[in-house]
């Protein structure tokens, strides 16, 4: 083939080279799946094989499958036991007992113990080791081991959301003897882990591949091989998905998902997830007026949004939370009104010969038509008498930005909080001291603060219910809507859906 | 023979690493312009100004600039190329890991470019003087006139999206499982003696690789017509045709011989510019090599990426143009009898 | 001097390649000028409703909108013609940015040769090691994203075209015996290299020229498709193929228009630069390849 394909292009007949590789491309398209592999086209690649290291919510579901987290969530998202059989956070919060299961072992066959836990959420920390998780756990003072598999932490100040965070980001057990000997760097090229899979090949930006762990404490996943493509343009997922190359895959754009849907051998979801589309806001400069901020918020017609970009399928928010969680509003609305954000304007003498000014960025890639969205927003500001001139960034510069105060008037932002817990929502984009947050008024700032000690979870989700409506209603936030995860697979793979949007390869199934 | 390569490899390398030091200072600068503080970049969202500051001493960015870049230089030299500061590991592996795929997309690409090229060079220059000849050269005109990268968008959108007949992403079909040995791959799947694994790579690299192929076959075309023209007017070739040797033969066996040679130094440079093209085109086919690499850490402003990868791409660029001139030294008989 | 030049002039005239350029080049010219008399809408005007509308002349299409609308519902037409504008900007500026510094630097070199053409050469082979792209990445990387930074990146990038090729014609038009004889003349060095050697290699730099503003359009259209040219509020055609590649398989004519927009123009200074050269100085034709 080779040979005949240089001879060919020799000739300088290419086309006709192509014309010569249909037999060849055929084979392609039609692979038989086999009974217990699977084949996922994923958007990103893990940050590195340290899962403490870095907080991405897109290598979340990746990380589960090697390692375990303390606690786990259900589909629902209810905390649920997983290596921690039991726990019992203080009326004060600032300590939590844990128990762990005896029955969990590492891949290298080490048993688990309350000393992995220890490493892992203190020592790691105090030894300095550059992971994201020396934030989320800065409060802990010390783990106290009570036996091999009972623990107590204890926290510096309240940690309401102690448990949470054992569930959330980057909060997975690594396995302190083999961490030890082999260091940081070598535990990244070869790591280990208690989950449902082990690491079999990985090749940067290119391709995970998980062999079962028969050796799991858990449910056994059916899937023997499991294969995470990293394919992070769309189109090219798009395309991977029709050919049959991967069996499953997220982030594409949602005309396509209604296109494909139509493929016989197809079937394409959008699911929305706890993960909210809005603008970080600041609360000076060309925002120090609330009558500018609020008209900028009436000015935006979010059910056009979610119908040009999303289908309809991503739900407008009026706060900054997604529905189904503790604090979301059900019967709050913001409204959209474009004369009433004119009048908004007109008190503060803006008009739209004389528009009110800002600059506002966005990403573009960063999440499914984040660019789209913001150039849509740049339009319907200027109908009201709003001129934001529109700056691209990237995502990594947004704490960095927002760190030196350098951040624009408004930032269009996604976060996810696959916990669902307010104060991973309203709490951290509005307490000041947080590197999410761009507001810094210390009206709903010190608000914000005051609930991170609040230790009773009524009283808790009490004061943020009402924290997201005046934060909205003085424009300190301005949500848009709930993100959606598009995701397309061959109709007879099934998996469980989870309302954070983890898809999860041990639950998946041939049926 | 092998001693006057020595002695021109040795002079070139003489020449190639004052080149490269300059290029590395001349990166390092245009980087530090940037209005990112790496410090900044390379700490946990929540670390506090003081982290930070004590972070920015760690790196030595308080120092003059002089002083940064002589830190920078000598950690280089011992090759510490620094972590980068979204992966947070050492530069140096990752470049290792996606260097292959890239020099091996670009040499196949060269291959098909230098195929076209004097198949098409031969056709202009056998078609010469007639109608035939010059809508050739039109022809030759209008594919200079499409960069790489359209070429690279139009494919997928012909053999990928319209009429799906070629993968147009990543290198190998995912049933397949990867072999490691050289990062090489079409040599890795030799190695394993799997033929199939083997056309499979070759397929997820036919478009990006004739895409790039394409856009720099015509000057390779161009510039072997021009030196056949001249070589055809040289007396020996006259005196070949007064001995009354076929027109054929004199095209492929006298003139040809002697037009390779300013063809092959066109190559040489050509090459660095294809090897430039690889990074648009790896984007564009999500091909895991240098290039999305590098785009990839100018979107994070992860700087010792940048850096590395930059000197990296000088780096083979050099080391192609040695080897071209090495070539062109075995190739040339006068300079060899020199 | 004047009259080969008034010859030259008519050659190039009758060069069917000239003409074809320039019809081409006018023609994205004129568009580029008078876009905002041309555009049947404002290029960022949105209509979410609208999107993806495709061209008026296949099924589905709207007359209103004749080459169809983008994913925001913006006219692609109206786009297109935007396009243009900051496509010759680029071009032109850029351009001659690249040939004053290249050619300047180029008879420098040559004319005096010595220490200063050893500096110059080193400094272009030091430019030269880099692959363009890479070296244009890097250099926006530092200057941050913006039509003047691709400009100025390009300036900086592509001076290297101008003089190395320059450079060897300055050498070769030293050695003429009218140049010689112009500095025993007593004229300056300053007369002699405007007056004697410029002229002669006046063609070869205009044919350069022409040439350079078709890689000027193809390195902003690279750059653009990155997302480090222009803003969000100007429309380019790189832009547009990098938004036409979000949604290839609703409608692939999003791509293929500004894909064709590029390809003309380049096409068209590359035929001018070609006609040109054939036109100018007939022996470069042969002799040496850009």
């Amino acid at each position: 083939m080779a040979n005949a394909l240089t001879r060919r292009s020799l000739l300088g007949a290419t086309a006709l080279g192509f014309f010569g590789l249909q037999s060849l491309a055929s084979r392609n398209r039609a692979r038989a799946a086999e009974p217990d592999a699977v084949t996922i086209g994923w958007p990103q690649d893990v940050p590195s094989w340290d899962p403490n290291q870095r907080f991405v919510p897109d290598a979340q579901p990746i990380f589960k499958m090697v390692f375990d987290q303390p606690l786990d969530q259900d589909p629902k998202l209810k905390l649920i036991p997983n290596v921690v059989k039991s726990w019992e956070l203080a009326a004060d919060a600032r300590s939590l007992p844990i128990e762990l299961r005896e029955d969990v072992v590492f891949h290298n066959g080490d048993k688990m113990t309350t000393a992995d836990f220890r490493y892992t959420f203190f020592e790691r920390i105090k030894a300095g080791h550059k992971v994201d998780i020396a934030n989320s756990w800065r409060k802990v003072t010390d783990i106290e081991i009570v036996s091999p598999t009972k623990a107590v932490m204890h926290f510096a100040s309240p940690a309401p959301t102690a448990p949470q965070w054992l569930a959330f980001l980057g909060s997975y057990v690594v396995p302190k003897d083999y961490m030890e000997k082999t260091g940081v760097d070598g535990f990244r090229d070869k790591p280990i882990g208690s989950g449902p899979y082990r690491l079999a090949e990985y090749e940067l930006n290119a391709r995970i591949v998980l062999e079962r762990n028969d050796a799991y404490w858990g449910q056994k996943a059916k899937m023997r091989r499991v294969t995470f493509e990293i394919i992070k343009d769309p189109s090219a997922r798009v395309a991977a998905t029709q050919s049959g190359e991967v069996d499953l895959t997220i982030s594409v754009p949602v005309r396509e998902v209604q296109r494909l849907k139509n493929e016989p051998n197809l079937d394409g979801e959008l699911n929305p997830i706890t993960r909210v589309i809005l603008l970080q806001v600041r609360d000076d400069l060309g925002f120090a007026d609330q009558n500018v901020r609020l008209a900028a918020h009436h000015a935006i017609d979010k059910k056009a949004l979610s119908q040009a970009f999303y289908g309809g399928a991503a739900v407008p928010l009026s706060v900054p939370a997604t529905p189904g969680t503790a604090a979301y509003l059900d019967d709050y609305r913001f409204s959209y009104d474009p004369e009433l954000a004119k009048q908004l304007l007109a008190k503060s003498g803006y008009s739209i010969e004389k528009p009110a000014k800002f600059t506002f960025a966005s990403t573009n890639g960063n999440f499914p038509s984040d660019y789209d969205i913001a150039r849509a927003l740049v339009q319907m500001w200027k109908k009201v008498g709003i001129e934001a001139d529109l700056e691209v960034i990237e995502y990594a510069k947004y704490f960095e930005l927002n760190r030196g105060a350098k951040l624009p008037e408004a930032t269009l932002y996604s976060f996810d909080n696959a916990t669902g817990d307010p104060e991973i929502f309203a709490g951290y984009l509005l307490n000041p001291k947080m590197p999410f947050s761009a507001w810094k008024g210390m009206e709903i700032g010190q608000r914000a603060i005051d609930l991170f000690n609040v230790a009773n979870y009524d009283e808790r989700v009490a004061g943020y219910k009402t924290l997201n409506k005046d934060a909205v209603e003085s424009g300190a936030s301005i949500p848009l809507l709930q993100s959606v995860q598009t995701l397309v697979r061959k109709k007879n793979l099934t998996y469980t859906r989870y309302e954070n949007g983890w898809v999860r390869a041990d639950t998946m199934a041939w049926g | 023979m092998i001693v006057q390569l020595l002695g021109l490899f040795a002079r070139r390398l003489l020449v190639a690493i004052p080149i490269l030091f300059v290029v590395s200072a001349l990166v390092f600068v245009v980087l530090r312009v940037l209005p990112v503080d790496p410090a900044a970049m390379s700490m946990p969202p929540n670390a506090t100004k003081s982290e930070i500051e004590a972070k920015r001493q760690e790196m030595g960015l308080d120092r003059p600039l002089p002083e940064q870049y002589a830190i920078w230089l000598g950690k280089t030299l011992k090759g510490d190329f620094g972590a980068s500061i979204h992966f947070r590991r050492a530069v140096s592996s990752l470049i290792a890991e996606t260097l292959p795929a890239t020099i091996e997309l670009a040499l196949l690409a060269m291959l098909l470019a230098a195929g076209l090229g004097f198949a098409g060079g031969l056709l202009l220059f056998h078609w010469r003087g007639t109608w035939r000849g010059e809508a050739a050269d039109l022809g030759s005109t209008m594919l200079m006139s499409a960069p790489d990268f359209l070429w690279g968008l139009l494919f997928i959108l012909a053999f990928g999206v319209l009429w799906p007949l070629l993968p147009f992403t990543g290198r190998l079909a995912s049933s397949f499982a990867r072999p490691v040995h050289t990062g090489f791959l079409l040599l890795d799947t030799l190695i394993e003696g799997r033929l199939d694994m083997f056309l499979d790579v070759l397929k997820h690299m036919l478009l990006p690789a004739t895409a790039l192929g394409l856009a720099f076959s015509v000057p390779i075309m161009r510039v072997l017509r021009s030196s056949l023209y001249e070589i055809d007017h040289a007396d020996y070739i006259r005196q070949a045709r007064l001995r009354g040797v076929s027109e054929k033969r004199i095209l492929l066996r006298h003139a040809l011989k002697n037009a390779i040679l300013p063809t092959l130094t066109l190559m040489g440079v050509q090459f660095g510019f294809l090897f430039g093209g690889t990074l648009l085109i790896e984007v564009i086919y999500s091909y895991p090599g240098l290039g999305n690499l590098m785009v990839d850490a100018v979107r994070n402003a992860d700087l010792p990426i940048i850096q590395a990868v930059a000197l990296a791409y000088a780096a083979v660029v050099l080391v192609i143009n040695m080897i071209v001139d090495g070539l062109y030294l075995v190739l040339n008989p006068r300079l060899r009898a020199a | 001097m004047g009259k080969r030049l008034a010859r030259q002039d008519l050659a190039f005239l009758r060069s069917g390649r000239v003409i074809a350029g320039a019809i081409l080049v006018g023609t994205v010219m004129i568009c580029a000028l008078f876009a905002p008399l041309l555009v049947p809408h404002d290029p960022q005007e949105q209509n979410l409703i609208t999107t993806l509308v495709p061209p008026a002349w296949s099924a589905g299409g709207d007359p209103e909108f004749l080459l169809g609308t983008d994913s925001l519902g913006r006219d692609v037409l109206s786009r297109l013609l935007y396009g243009a504008r900051v496509a010759m900007t680029v071009a032109i500026l850029a351009s001659l940015g690249a040939m004053l510094i290249g050619a300047t630097l180029a008879h420098i070199a040559g004319y005096f040769g010595g220490k200063v053409d050893w500096v110059i050469g080193r400094a272009v082979d030091v430019w030269m090691s880099f692959p363009p792209v890479v070296l244009s990445l890097v250099l926006m990387t530092g200057l941050g994203a913006g039509i003047s930074s691709v400009i100025l990146a390009i300036v900086l990038v592509d001076w290297t075209r101008f003089c190395r090729v320059l450079r060897a014609e300055v050498l070769v038009t030293r050695r003429q015996d009218y140049v010689a004889a112009a500095r025993l003349v007593g004229f300056g060095h300053w007369r002699t290299l405007t007056r004697e050697i410029l002229p002669a290699t006046m063609p070869l730099l205009i044919t350069l020229f022409s040439i350079e503003m078709g890689i000027a359009v193809i390195v902003e259209a690279i750059l653009s498709f990155v997302g480090m040219s222009v803003g969000a509020n100007q429309s380019a055609w790189g832009q547009m193929i990098a938004d036409a590649r979000q949604t290839i398989y609703e409608s692939g004519w999003n791509l293929v228009l500004p894909m064709l927009a590029i390809f003309v123009t380049v096409l068209g200074f590359n035929l001018l630069g070609d006609g040109l050269r054939r036109s100018l100085d007939p022996r470069l034709m042969q002799a040496r390849e850009l």
